[in-house]
């Protein structure tokens, strides 16, 4: 039986009597400390310049910087929320996308909507969108 | 540790870090110059000192700032701002297989106050 929704599953962890320092020190990596990684090709320069934003990347800037300005969140607390969401994410969301997801993070953590509230509404737009029906 | 979250307000008209100017209550530790060696803290949930430069000596290029430090600032604590440096560090140093030919390459990098020791 196969589900293409079905989440690979995280690597084991080793038999505690093996779980040294060492290990527990690659386990407690932050995901935004590459320097040094291994890799094929250095990572590459910005694609794109500033101007060239897409308008969601522009709107999610924005959205941030309005988080910032009524006192929810600082910069720092906002990048420190793109390694919070765990390598994973950290490295397969785009830029912005990193960006994105914490805002909705930090706004349910302190409980300015909740998870049921942005759930209801990332459906409803989406089914819109589907329907190319422009928001009223 | 008392929780400010509204650094918005803080800022606003000034800027940061110039808002943390002065705000530190004692000397730094360090002068320009000196040289130091950058504690090996435990890695827990964020930092903004990278794992590469633990342990490793630099010199002071400049004190550049006053600043909460990233672990406390990326919590909304902002009430304890420490100094921020400016350090050098040798390239061959840090990569142990950086080339010879590169020998005088050099990284900088601003660290806060609380990762430093005296080399």
């Amino acid at each position: 039986m196969s589900s293409s929704n079905v989440q690979k599953p995280a690597q084991h962890a080793p038999n505690p009597d093996i779980f040294d320092h060492a290990r527990f020190r690659e386990c407690m990596r932050t995901a935004h400390d590459l320097g040094g990684e291994q890799d094929d090709e250095p990572i590459s320069l910005l694609e794109r310049e500033e101007g060239e934003k897409k308008e969601w990347e522009a709107n999610t800037f924005v959205t941030c910087e309005c988080l910032a300005w009524r006192g929810i969140w600082n910069t720092v607390e906002k990048h420190r929320r793109h390694v919070d969401l765990g390598t994973t994410q950290y490295l397969s969301l785009p830029y912005y996308g990193r960006w994105l997801i914490s805002a909705a993070r930090v706004m349910v953590d302190k409980e300015h909507v909740t998870l049921t509230e942005l759930i209801n509404k990332m459906d409803e737009v989406k089914k819109r969108h589907e329907q190319n029906i422009l928001p009223r | 540790m008392s929780k400010i979250y509204y650094h918005a307000k803080i800022a606003a008209g000034v800027g940061d870090p110039q808002c943390y100017k002065g705000k530190t209550g004692s000397p730094p530790r360090f002068k320009v110059g000196d040289r130091v060696k950058i504690r090996d803290l435990p890695d827990v949930f964020y930092t903004q000192t990278p794992t590469y430069t633990r342990g490793m000596s630099a010199t002071v290029a400049e004190l550049v700032y006053e600043s909460p430090a990233p672990e406390d600032e990326a919590w909304g604590h902002l009430d304890k701002p420490e100094w921020f440096y400016s350090l050098i560090f040798r390239q061959k140093d840090l990569w142990p297989d950086y080339p010879e030919a590169y020998a005088n390459d050099t990284l900088q990098a601003e660290i806060s106050e609380r990762w430093l020791e005296p080399a």
